[in-house]
């Protein structure tokens, strides 16, 4: 086992942090597939509103790639399909039976699997609709069905304060995700496991090593952290990345003969009353979730996918296919008097500028930008903070002045998204978004 | 605090688009913002923000302005009272600096931020509360005596060409309150160097001040021709190395005390807004400077440059140096952003403010343009070292 020191990064000090108790909801009325949220992919339609699907039924495909489709996740009928604008599909919200049906797939045991072909485990990964839990460094997209990854990342690690831990997605799995892992064999020479030293769960209970222990703060566990930190040549740029829940996916796909929809998702902050991990499928209703569970979801910010990297979803609307995280913060948009003159003892920040660097308990925190957006006066805290060694305050204004090049290299595309330089900017500077859309354009560009 | 909200909230619509003082938008939002913080809320990832923003830093350096600042002008008062011959009590002196020291600080915030509107209101982009520092660091390294209209003109000159026309905070490469100062001390040298303009003389009562010279300790030292050591020289004219440590001296109003200016820097490091790479490197450079002559001219005995027989521990507490090297030099603007470039800006400073004061008979002083030079550089060393960064990164493309 390797060990991987990441010394920057930093872990925000958030109040609302899951508990690791399991609860199992309720099956939903609806569920949804969210196409907008899965990066880029072009919906085309399979589907009409009414129409009969079954679990596992193909909803929609990737235009540029017929091959990649998106299964439903609910057998019943489509009750819905909501376009946002310029037409984008934002919701496909399907009516779920008391009986569902189930599309059926091919079984695969042990030995099968160890005798058959790479091409073909592609073909039943793609056709089974799990192809798009992978993902490609650095951009993140869905890889090519042909490519071959130098290496995929699996990562244990949960950082981020709203992440389901694997000590409750695993209990109990342990031999199926033993199994994913000899599928994920099976996709490249290279698998590297990743988990945090903090949590003995993972290296205690599994049979397959762990490779490297990730030491650090936020997001030293990210995937595209690891590999910035291992890799030692631009042919290692192209690594592919999943989940640890998504790899019991495949394996239960391949068990059952079934499209798996479980999904353990965690529901967190502070305005949340049952902070803990829920057994539940994918794509529920956000308010399935926070039903009984939340005091005032009015006043809340529904975060669906971690603060650092998730967007704002609406009181109705769906998890996503990846999402795995919903946390109820404070919108918090009241003016506060004399703000910036405060002792400050409850403001949590990452310098010691307020008297909260006294206050070593878990603060609760609002989406206030607590400040207005100004010139970036050069101070370097982003430059702190970013774990792949980015000069955020550098790059982001090459980037204005459009020196493509220039950003590229500085390590523009070693960019885990992680959010810091944003959340730590005194100029309230949109860091992250400026750096990922760039990222996103030139991708586009490529294609 | 609700019928403030109510205040702005009643005049809001004068300032907004349409309304009748559309243009002066800045100037409300600097005033309202003051007050409040205001309830913006994250409209992209990450949703949580850190509490800092740049208001609380500016205030902080503010914070940190304090000791020197007050010490500052009691000093000033005192010093003039000394010299006038008057009263040196501490009501005496508190009701002299009233009338040296308040002016002066005023016309500075006042002129600047007239500017600052100004500019914002035509690029109509918000007032950035780094004025808030420059406004009150350039008054500081002021003499005492320096006429008001002199002021107006040096923030004035500090704002617009060491600022504004370059696009603002945050673009200027020339730190703007020591950029005011350059264009006084060259443009009025008269009002800025020599032994008069120190201190200020008033009243008609002369008793004290046959004695008095008015001579910093920069001038003293820089006597040419003078085979005694220079701190023998300085004890006899009072300087003893604790008197210049502390501070009670003439000299411009806030640079004067290395201790409050240590002081402040205690709370700019802790805090993590200055760099203590620059400072550090500051001291250093200002060592490695100085000993080599200091050394020579002890074997040697003598010396045809006097000041290379002053011990290098004076140059630290002398003079504006470490006001300069804890307020100035470490403006994160003109300051290289690299932390290696950070520690050689720091130590090129220390080197040529030193060289500056013993090797040329013009500039008593070196600091000023010691920092004005190396400003000059930072875009340089930071282009080289991120350079030799980047180097190291395996490539993405």
């Amino acid at each position: 086992m390797i060990t991987i020191r990441t010394r920057k990064g930093y872990d925000i000090n958030i109040a609302g942090r899951p508990s690791t108790d399991l609860e199992t909801l309720e099956k939903p009325a609806r569920v949804a597939l969210l196409p907008e949220r899965i990066p880029f992919v072009k919906p085309r339609l399979k589907v009409k509103v009414d129409d009969p699907v079954k679990v596992g039924s193909p909803v929609f495909e990737d235009k540029r790639n017929s091959q990649l489709v998106f299964l439903s996740p609910g057998g019943g009928r489509i009750a819905d399909i909501d376009y946002g604008p310029r037409r984008v599909i934002k919701e496909i919200v399907i009516e779920l039976d008391q009986d569902e049906d189930y599309e059926t797939f091919p079984v695969l045991n042990e030995t099968q699997l160890e005798g058959i072909e790479r091409e073909t485990l592609v073909q039943m990964l793609t056709a089974g609709g799990l192809w798009p839990l992978f993902r490609e460094l650095p951009f993140r997209n869905i890889p090519n069905l042909q490519s071959l990854p130098p290496s995929i990342i699996l990562s244990l690690g949960s950082r981020e304060p709203f992440q389901p831990v694997p000590e409750v997605y695993l209990k109990d799995k342990v031999d199926l995700f033993e199994f994913g892992i000899k599928i994920l064999n099976k996709l490249t020479e290279a698998l590297f496991i990743s988990a945090s030293p903090d949590n003995n769960f993972v290296p205690d209970r599994l049979n397959t090593p762990v490779t490297h222990t990730c030491e650090g703060v936020y997001p030293a566990d990210d995937p595209g952290v690891l590999l910035y930190t291992i890799k030692k040549h631009p042919d290692e740029n192209r690594s592919w990345y999943i989940n640890g829940q998504d790899v019991l996916l495949l394996a239960m796909l391949f068990k059952t003969g079934k499209y798996p929809v479980d999904r353990t998702v965690v529901l967190g902050g502070s305005l949340a009353r049952g902070k803990k991990h829920l057994q539940t499928r994918m794509g529920v209703p956000l308010n399935h979730i926070t039903k009984g569970r939340a005091d005032d979801t009015g006043a809340a910010r529904h975060i669906v996918g971690g603060i650092f990297k998730g967007y704002t979803g609406s009181k109705d609307s769906y998890m996503g296919f990846y999402e795995t995280s919903l946390a109820l913060i404070p919108e918090g948009d009241e003016k506060e008097f004399f703000g910036f003159a405060r002792p400050g003892f409850n403001k949590p920040s990452r310098s010691r500028t307020f008297l909260s660097f006294l206050n070593k308990s878990s603060m609760p925190m609002d989406c206030n930008c607590h400040g207005e957006q100004r010139a970036c006066i050069n101070c370097g805290f982003c430059a702190e903070v970013c774990p792949v060694d980015i000069l955020p305050q550098f790059t982001y204004k090459s980037i204005l002045a459009d020196e493509i090049e220039e950003a590229l290299n500085h390590g523009l595309l070693d960019c885990v998204e992680c959010g810091l330089c944003t959340y730590v900017c005194p100029s309230k500077i949109e860091l992250r978004n400026i750096l990922k859309e760039t990222k996103k354009a030139y991708f586009l560009e490529q294609l | 605090m609700k019928f403030i909200q109510k205040m702005f909230d009643s005049k809001r619509k004068h300032f907004v688009k349409g309304g009748r003082f559309e243009k002066f938008y800045p100037l409300f939002e600097a005033f309202e913002t003051f007050f409040f913080i205001p309830g913006n809320v994250t409209k992209n990832d990450a949703h949580v923000r850190d509490s800092l923003d740049l208001k609380r830093l500016m205030s902080l350096v503010i914070v940190a302005l304090i000791p020197p600042l007050f010490f500052g002008i009691y000093n000033s008062g005192y010093q003039s009272n000394l010299a006038s011959g008057l009263p040196v009590s501490f009501i005496a002196v508190f009701t002299k600096v009233l009338q040296i020291v308040l002016p002066i600080i005023i016309v500075s915030y006042g002129v600047g931020f007239a500017w600052e509107v100004l500019f914002a209101s035509i690029r109509k982009h918000n007032i950035s509360e780094g004025f808030l520092v420059t406004g009150l660091l350039f008054p500081l390294t002021l003499p005492p005596t320096i006429p008001l209209w002199q002021v107006a003109l040096g923030i004035s000159f500090g704002v617009i060409f060491g600022k504004e026309i370059f696009g603002g905070t945050g673009r200027n490469f020339l730190n703007p309150a020591l950029t005011g100062r350059a264009f006084l001390f060259f443009a009025y040298p008269m009002k800025m160097t020599g032994d008069t303009v120190w201190t200020v003389v008033s009243g008609v009562n002369s008793q004290g001040v046959d004695t008095f010279s008015g001579a910093t300790p920069l001038a003293v030292s820089a006597v040419q021709g003078s085979s005694v050591f220079i701190e023998s020289l300085l004890s006899k004219a009072g300087f003893t190395l604790p008197k210049l440590f502390y501070g009670l001296y003439p000299g411009s109003i806030g640079g004067t005390s290395t201790f409050m200016c240590l002081l402040g820097a205690l709370v700019l490091v802790f805090t993590g807004i200055a760099s203590y790479r620059i400072m550090i490197g500051g001291i250093l450079g200002v060592l490695a400077a100085a000993y080599p002559g200091y050394i020579v001219s002890l074997v040697s005995g003598n010396s045809t440059v006097p000041m290379l027989s002053l011990p290098p521990f004076y140059h630290l507490v002398m003079g504006g140096f470490a006001f300069g090297i804890t307020y100035m030099a470490t403006d994160p603007v003109s300051a290289p952003g690299m932390n290696v470039s950070k520690w050689i800006y720091g130590f090129a400073i220390g080197v040529l403010t030193v060289l500056i004061r013993i090797f040329n008979p013009a500039f008593p002083e070196g600091i000023m343009l010691a920092i004005l030079f190396m400003n000059l550089f930072s875009p340089l060393l930071d282009h080289f070292e991120i350079h030799f960064r980047l180097k190291k990164r395996v490539p993405n493309v």
